[in-house]
């Protein structure tokens, strides 16, 4: 019975996991760049739902698209004024240049909140339960689990049926062709990149509800998204759903397992090392995931 | 033999440069005598401990053209050997030490051996994903007192276990391991693996169409990276007498090495060196300023970061890729 | 037994049989050429040699040793050096220390391996150019540096992809006269892949011809240029007009 509730409860999870390594995705599809920051944005996205819902005393949840446009304007600042640039560069560069752009951002974070551990404790859902046959589920989980598909399905339906959308998985396929065929590659990458940032945003802006916020949580869910992202395929939008809630249930279900057969190795304190090791293996044994394309 | 003769010729460098590091090297030799404070002479040993870091990155990272961020998990296996077999045998460091560093270059052939099937991103992520694992691991590990660490019995003055009441030994201690690196790394740089790394670097493919066995090239710098690391971390643990995994083995620490080595000029003897010279003491005399100001938590890092992405954007082949670029060598 | 034999090579990739069913031989010391149109799998066939590929079917056999699906490293360590189309040039190594790469195969040490290079470089006639980085030399001349260091390995078998590729008409004679003296001063057996005819023509022994995945025709040039099937896979190429 816990092994089934754990169960639910990480397919939930997974849901919101799927969300937010939507961003990372997309980015990476477009212009096979990793956004070291990604978590940052995440990170970012969870205070302004904070700070919003707290001052202007409102719930949460009505600050999504604040949090989303926050996002936006991250992945766009951060196109123009660093990532344009680093393109021109080795890999090298670019893995350096997000990986400052990951440090400024949450040392930003500390300056501005400073590192305590903060927590949303006025809301519409927060405490409350849902109990579903013999489930007792969180039911601020819940919501965000279902907000999180339902942004998901947005972005993908924008992806796969606006000219828009078409006009960025061109570039993603083949940037040349898509050049020549009249798409502008630069307003693509900006695109991926505002896209990246609004998606994550709102998982920022949904992960509040529930989790604790503080400047070093992006580190924790970047490498969530970097397994969900390996895991799925690298520029796969079909991976990131489903990899997402792999993950998601692997990390809930694990400790759990661990719990059963009474082994204190296997514990909730290991739970990040199972995605490390997820990823690991995923990228060792399998680089191109489930979905994503040939190395 | 003909590797020690290679290690101190220093022949194909520019004279100025051969002169100005001579100077550098009297200027170590004599700083104690030139009465700084002890904070000044603690900043000159963490100096000399990340040159030595820097440099061993260096030979993954620079030369093999390979962004590792996982060195630090290398640092807490030297420091851990170190300290553990202290406290719980009485083991002096001279026996500590070199198991430390076999331990290290075991672990990273284990590991270095499905790491290098990655490249770019993948391989750096998984680096980082190592690293992690690793301090997970030790952070809940009784055997080395997880996330307490470990405490040092203090023994007053010895060399069998390489403890001194007096900062000055233990500068002169640093300042011969920092030697000795700069000499095997003059010595790499004109080995057979150090041309064949560089080679691979530049064009992998090109590489292996003369016989050159890519990966296993690049495990061994690996392996050699976390050699140097370990030795250094063996350091750390009986100059600080205390170790924990938050310390030692911390994800900020692997970022630092690289971006020392990136800042001075990876893939460049002098680079490491240089990038350590700016970015230690920018640490540590904006930490002690920052740390009478509470409300300016985390401008430091700020900094740094900042510094990371102008170089990133702008000059990734550091600051002796400035210099060489004034040179008028071309990339 | 042949010094390399290709027997029955089939590479596919994923619906696309690039190499179908491809089958030819080389002799010790001999020229050959492999030309063929735009997309008839000539590098393709190159790559599941030298091992960059891994053939989906057939053998590759060289020297009487089955070296199908061997890694690149591996096959220059047989002894089967190639050149490449691209010379990667960056800023970090002079021609010398290109050269010395090829040269530390069969040393271990770095003076030894620096005399050896530059012997190579002599060679060819570019001691000149020893001590200058790639990006500072013509695309004629990085060429030749790439030659040189397949040589430093001291290859059997040298297999050159489009040796002539970005050179004007006096630099391809100079390729030209430069290849023929490396066959004929150092023994080695020359594979050409080629698109310019006035290299390959000249030069081969033997001419294979590829079209579509496949083998249509063999034979010394002057048969091959007048052949109907390869002059139909060509379809008015200015070399039948040439010869």
């Amino acid at each position: 019975m816990v092994l089934a509730d754990a169960f639910i409860q990480g397919i939930l999870m997974g849901f919101l996991f799927a969300l937010i390594s939507l961003g990372l995705t997309i980015i990476f599809g477009v212009m096979d760049i990793v956004n070291f920051a990604h978590g940052e944005f995440l990170m970012l996205g969870m205070y302004t739902a904070y700070c919003l819902s707290i001052s202007l005393g409102v719930d949460p949840l009505v600050t999504l698209p604040l949090c989303g446009a926050v996002g936006a304007l991250l992945g766009l600042v951060s196109y123009y004024g660093l990532v344009r640039y680093l393109l021109r560069g080795p890999m090298v560069a670019q893995l350096l240049g997000t990986f400052g752009l990951m440090l400024f951002l949450r040392y930003l974070a500390v300056f501005l909140w400073g590192i305590d551990y903060r927590m949303i404790k006025k809301g519409l859902l927060v405490g409350k339960s849902l109990t579903v046959g013999p489930f007792h589920l969180d039911m601020t989980k819940v919501v965000c689990a279902l907000l999180s598909l339902v942004a998901f399905t947005v972005v993908s339906w924008i992806i796969f049926k606006t000219r828009v959308g078409k006009a960025l998985r061109a570039t993603s396929i083949n940037r040349e062709a898509a050049s020549y065929m009249g798409i502008k590659t630069e307003r693509m990458n900006a695109l991926a990149w505002a896209m990246g940032g609004i998606t994550v945003g709102i998982a920022g802006g949904l992960l509040a509800n529930f989790y604790y916020i503080y400047p070093m949580v992006g580190l924790l869910f970047v490498m969530i998204a970097f397994a969900t992202v390996a895991l799925g395929g690298f520029g796969s939008i079909k991976g990131a759903f489903f990899a997402g809630i792999l993950i998601g249930i692997l990390e809930t279900v694990f400790p759990i397992i661990g719990h059963l057969l009474k082994t204190s190795i296997i514990g909730p304190h290991y739970k990040m090392t199972i995605v490390y090791l997820a990823y690991f293996l995923v990228v060792v044994f399998r680089p191109r995931g489930l979905f994503g394309w040939e190395q | 033999m003909g590797a020690i003769r290679e290690a101190f010729d220093f022949s194909d460098f520019p004279l100025v440069e051969r002169i100005g590091f001579g100077i550098f090297c009297l200027f170590l030799l004599a700083f104690p005598w030139l009465g700084m404070d002890s904070f000044g002479m603690a900043v000159m040993i963490q100096f000399l401990l990340f040159s030595l870091f820097g440099m061993g990155w260096n030979t993954i990272g620079g030369y093999g053209g390979q962004v590792e961020l996982g060195k630090a998990q290398y640092v807490g296996i030297g420091a851990y050997t170190v300290a553990v077999l202290m406290v719980r045998w009485d083991i002096p460091y001279w026996f500590s030490m070199p198991l430390g560093v076999l331990i290290a270059l075991g672990y990273s052939f284990l590991i270095g051996y499905p790491l290098f099937r990655l490249k770019g991103h993948y391989f750096a992520i998984a680096t980082i994903a190592t690293s992690l694992v690793l301090q997970d691991i030790f952070i809940n590990w009784n055997f080395v007192g997880a996330a307490k660490g470990i405490e040092l019995p203090i023994k007053g003055n010895t060399f069998l276990y390489m403890q001194f009441t007096n900062d000055t030994y233990y500068y002169y201690f640093i300042l011969a391991y920092f030697l000795a690196g700069v000499l095997y790394m003059n010595w790499f740089r004109k080995s057979k693996l150090g041309y064949q790394l560089r080679m691979i670097k530049i064009d992998e493919e090109a590489a292996e169409s003369l016989g050159i066995d890519a990966r296993w090239c690049k495990i061994k710098a690996y392996a050699i990276a976390s050699a140097f690391v370990a030795v250094g971390g063996s350091f750390i643990a009986v100059y600080n007498l205390y170790i924990d995994p938050e310390s030692v083995m911390h994800l900020e620490l692997s970022i630092m090495i690289a971006l020392m080595a990136m800042l001075g000029g990876a893939a460049s003897l002098w680079g490491p060196i240089i990038g350590a010279a700016i970015l230690v003491p920018l640490d540590r005399y904006l930490g002690s300023w920052l740390g009478g100001h509470k409300e300016l938590m985390g401008v430091d890092f700020m900094i740094y970061a900042a510094i990371i992405m102008f170089i990133a954007a702008f000059e990734p082949r550091g600051i002796w890729g400035i210099v060489e670029r004034y040179r008028g060598r071309r990339t | 037994m042949a010094f390399l034999e290709v027997r029955n090579l089939t590479k596919d990739f994923g619906g696309i049989v690039a190499n179908n069913d491809v089958s030819f031989s080389l002799e010790e010391g001999e020229i050959v050429g492999l030309i063929g149109p735009n997309g008839a799998g000539k590098t393709t066939l190159f790559n599941c040699i030298v091992g960059y590929y891994r053939p989906d079917g057939g053998r590759v056999i060289f020297r009487g040793r089955d070296i199908t699906g061997w890694k690149p490293f591996q096959t220059a360590r047989e002894g089967i050096g190639r050149t490449f189309q691209l010379m990667r040039a960056a800023g970090e190594l002079t021609a010398l220390e290109h050269v010395m790469v090829g040269a530390f195969l069969h040393q271990e040490d770095r003076v030894e391996a620096e005399r050896e290079a530059r012997e190579v470089l002599a060679f060819m006639g570019l001691e000149g150019v020893a001590d200058l980085y790639l990006t500072e030399l013509p695309l004629a001349i990085q060429k030749q540096v790439g030659l040189a260091r397949a040589l430093a390995i001291k290859p059997v078998l040298l297999m050159l992809d489009e040796v002539a590729s970005g050179l004007n008409p006096t630099e391809t004679e100079e390729m030209v006269k430069l290849l023929k003296r490396i066959h004929r001063e150092k023994g080695i057996t020359l594979f050409l892949i080629e698109h310019v005819m006035e290299v390959v023509m000249p030069i081969s022994e033997r001419v294979i011809v590829l079209d579509g995945g496949m083998k249509i025709a063999e034979g010394p040039p002057e048969e091959i240029a007048h052949d109907e099937k390869v002059i139909k896979a060509y379809l008015g190429e200015k070399y039948a007009r040439g010869l």
